[in-house]
């Protein structure tokens, strides 16, 4: 076979002998015919200023030569709006900086799809450059019963054509020898009307080669540019007038000129094997060619869909699977994150027994251990969610669920794809904004992302359940139950009012039209699902996991500095141990123990008060740091919402992750581990009183900080995945604005009428 | 002879003329005849091959009453209410 191996600066391109294009449809089979060219390893990144994938390989030619290959978006056509398409186009005729103009061009076309493949493949031959064509999917097309001829399709285009069947990896061989031969395409003989040639030709003294672009509509950026000149542009809205009379729309002009051809080709280059039955229904003049209509075979994907997209099985089927998704991303991936979480402490432990106590200890042990853990920790569910999208995605079933969600889905403005990311991010919203990358369209995806944090993540679990659990007790079970789903609700109804707010306002404007492929349904590679596995989760870990990691430990040096003076700590103990708080002496007063001496009660109380005074120290130390601090300046911002500066500082520490409100709390309260048994804590917590009496916790309190839980942005991954994922700050910035303002507005409202009914 | 439509509000057959590629019912056929709607979308659409008369065939729609999924020049495209609605077909007389 064939050797191949990556390149580290693809931009670069001394390395390379010949620089390659890998141009097609969606889901046509490039991206399994680039894996095939270029190996295990390619270099994925973004186009600068867009958040396009950039993806590049390297691929050995005969003789010892490499080619640099460049797999560009799968695209329907090289002159829309859609900036896909738009990249494409200016990579191709070599108009970006960053990315060297290819001097061959691999179309692959899909030879079952074969006519709209076709039409990407007229506009390539328009550019210019050397082609050739890989004849991919030939085993499905014959399946089908469409038979077409290489050698046919060949000569009729001018060009190399090479059958392919890129996911059994044959014809790949064949199709490197052949980027030596590309060869120019012979220009096609579009029919265009004649009234039209008339006005290029027109047109093109002023406007040289642009002439017919300019007609057209073409969306690259120096026609455009072109078009709004001063001289230029009121030429050629006179054309377009004088082309409107005789009802003639350039845009479409072309296209249907182009398509013309196309059927010329296919006339040429297929035919119809046994399985095809004519079907006559008479249409007469306005079907251009065969009077004819040819009903193709019944496929088992077809059979396959009868079930799968049935009104009643299709959506029972669909329930299940997404439950078996929702199942292992919360009771699968939560074991395998808790061992990880294990790992890296105890890898961590390994080097804080040889630090000296101190700061750098502490900093080792609490910022940067737990900062990697922080980021490692994700990548268990990030890993099993993209697993189960590649599966989905690559089997075609993708494509279905969204067919069957768009509908219930585009109430409120997102998309049949939304569904998955928003059911994951009730797992967690990291994995879940990863997977909005199956969405094409910018704004819908955007409006995903801004809503995915309002599903309740499994973060949000333990808060919810410390505070349901202390302040509303007296409730029955099922009482609590529907508390916790009306928790739930809340999330859904304010996802919901939000991305149809956003729709209308900020991401206003043309929504690209839906279209959406469902494609041949085919087994999924091992090799591929396990390199999308791997490529996301790599690419988490090192782009949102430096924010993560760097937040993490600026939050640990918020609660650890500035340190209490030792003679402060001191004269705590002091005070501590001379004046016992009456609970630690009282366990022997209520429940005397058999022998009493006054030897076993002091043996007894010494070892409450060791267990006692650090996590008084502890809580003083947290009330004196950076985080106390805030905390108590925060206090007059959420005293309307009934909070005081303690909740403050687990709203503080929050930030880091949702659930580290409940150890915060415990720390401040002095309350123990409040992971292996809250009664302390709530215990705390419901004793606890203002100078005047007043209970500082209330049901309406709590009910105020359930309510700011759901809806607030309150968790540095989410941020730093947005960024990543939108490759900008405005986004994240947005969002947490957004989200605490209106989580502010949620909880006051919530305590101002809770207190006062209850 | 296309099939009965047994979509509520498809122009039932046996008809002759234009009417929208929306109103068609599950296995009937019409010729592409026009495309309307804003410039994206009409482009987007003449490109996915909506033009020269081709043949458009129902094949289903989604079991909440949308996208509906056709098929022409041999591939199979789903598309939603709002966006079919602009393309114009004709149906044969039976």
């Amino acid at each position: 076979m064939h050797d191949c191996t990556f390149t580290i600066e693809p931009t670069r391109t001394t390395s390379a002998d010949v620089i390659v294009a890998l141009a097609g449809n969606p889901n046509c089979g490039k991206t399994t015919i680039f894996n095939a060219l270029t190996g295990l390893r390619q270099k994925v990144g973004n186009y600068p200023g867009v958040t396009v994938e950039r993806k590049t390989g390297r691929c050995r030619l005969s003789g010892g030569r490499w080619a640099s290959i460049i797999d560009l978006p799968g695209t329907y056509s090289l002159i829309s709006r859609a900036p896909d398409e738009r990249i494409a186009m200016e990579v191709l005729r070599g108009l970006r900086e960053d990315t060297p103009a290819p001097q061959v061009v691999i179309a692959v076309v899909d030879a079952s799809n074969l006519q709209r493949n076709l039409y990407l493949v007229s506009q390539l031959i328009e550019v210019g450059r050397p082609l050739v064509i890989a004849l991919n999917m030939l085993d499905i097309a014959q399946r089908r019963g469409i038979h077409v001829n290489a050698g046919a399709l060949e000569k009729a285009l001018g060009v190399p054509v090479v059958p392919v069947v890129g996911h059994r990896k044959q014809g790949i061989a064949e199709l490197i020898a052949a980027i030596d031969r590309a060869a120019v395409a012979p220009m096609p003989a579009f029919p265009l009307p004649e009234a039209m040639r008339a006005e290029i030709e027109k047109l093109a003294p002023h406007a040289g080669r642009h002439a017919e672009r300019l007609l057209i509509g073409d969306h690259a950026e120096d026609v455009q540019r072109l078009a709004r000149r001063d001289d230029i542009a009121p030429i050629v809205s006179a054309s377009m007038a004088r082309l409107r009379e005789q009802g003639i729309d350039p845009m479409q002009a072309d296209i249907e000129a182009h398509y013309q051809w196309i059927d010329s080709i296919t006339e040429q280059a297929t035919h119809r094997g046994a399985g095809y039955q004519p079907v006559s229904d008479g249409l007469t003049a306005h079907a251009t060619g065969s009077p004819l209509v040819y009903a193709p075979p019944k496929t088992l994907t077809e059979r396959a869909d009868a079930i799968l997209i049935h009104k009643v099985w299709g959506l029972l089927i669909f329930a299940a699977i997404m439950g078996a998704l929702f199942y292992s991303l919360f009771f699968i991936a939560d074991p395998i994150m808790g061992w990880v979480e294990e790992g890296v402490a105890w890898l961590g432990g390994l080097v804080t027994e040889h630090l000296p106590e101190g700061p750098i200890r502490d900093l080792w042990a609490d910022g940067i251990v737990a900062g990697v853990g922080a980021v490692v920790v994700f990548v268990p569910q990030i890993a099993l969610l993209f697993l189960f999208l590649a599966v989905l995605e690559d089997s075609g079933y993708l494509a279905r669920a969204a067919f069957l969600m768009d509908r219930l889905l585009r109430g409120v403005g997102l998309h049949g794809k939304s569904f998955i990311p928003l059911l994951s991010s009730f797992a967690c919203a990291i994995p879940g904004i990863m997977a909005t990358r199956t969405i094409e369209d910018r704004r819908d995806r955007l409006a995903t992302i801004f809503v995915a944090p309002f599903m309740s993540c499994s973060a949000r679990l333990p808060v919810y359940i410390l505070l349901i659990g202390t302040f509303f007790a007296g409730l029955s079970a099922w009482g609590q139950a529907a508390i916790m789903l009306s928790l739930y609700v809340l999330g859904i109804l304010a996802a919901a009012g939000t991305a149809w707010i956003f729709k209308r306002s900020l991401l206003k404007g043309q929504s690209s039209a839906f279209i959406l492929e469902l494609p041949v349904y085919k087994i999924p590679q091992i090799s591929q699902i396990g390199r999308t596995v791997w490529t996301n989760s790599k690419a988490f870990i090192v782009r949102a996991g430096t924010i993560i990691f760097c937040l993490s430990v600026i939050l640990w040096a918020m609660a650890y500095y500035p340190r209490l003076p030792e003679e402060r700590i001191a004269q705590m103990e002091a005070d501590i141990r001379a004046a016992p708080p009456i609970e630690l002496t009282a366990p022997w007063i209520t429940a005397p123990p058999p022998t009493d001496t006054a030897a076993m009660r002091a043996e007894i109380l010494e070892e409450n008060l060791r267990a006692y005074i650090p996590e008084a120290i502890a809580s003083a130390q947290l009330e004196h740091s950076i985080s106390g601090r805030l905390g108590h300046a925060m206090e007059p911002v959420i005293r309307p919402l009934g909070y005081d500066w303690k909740m403050g500082v687990g709203l503080v520490a929050a930030f880091a992750a949702r659930e580290v409100f409940v150890s915060q709390m415990a720390i401040v309260y002095s309350a123990g581990d409040a992971e292996e048994d809250a009664t302390d804590l709530q215990a705390s917590m419901r004793a606890d009183t203002y100078p005047d009496g007043r209970p500082v916790w209330t049901p309406a309190v709590a009910a105020s900080l359930l309510v700011w839980f759901v809806l607030a942005m309150q968790c540095m991954s989410t941020v730093a995945i947005v960024r990543r994922e939108t490759g900008t700050w405005r986004w994240p910035i947005l969002m947490i604005l957004y989200m605490n303002a209106l989580a502010y507005v949620a909880a006051l409202l919530t305590y101002q009428i809770g207190s006062r009914l209850v | 002879m296309s099939k009965a439509c047994e979509v509520p509000g498809c122009v039932k057959p046996p008809m002759v003329g234009d009417c929208r590629l929306n109103q068609l019912g599950i296995g009937c056929r019409g010729a592409v005849c026009g495309v309307e709607g804003d410039a994206d979308l009409r482009r987007r659409l003449l490109e996915m091959g909506f033009c020269n008369g081709a043949t458009v065939e129902v094949v289903r729609r989604a079991p909440l009453g949308d996208p509906i999924e056709f098929r022409l020049r041999g591939y199979c495209l789903s598309l939603r209410q709002e966006h079919a609605r602009f393309v114009k077909v004709t149906v044969a007389s039976a």
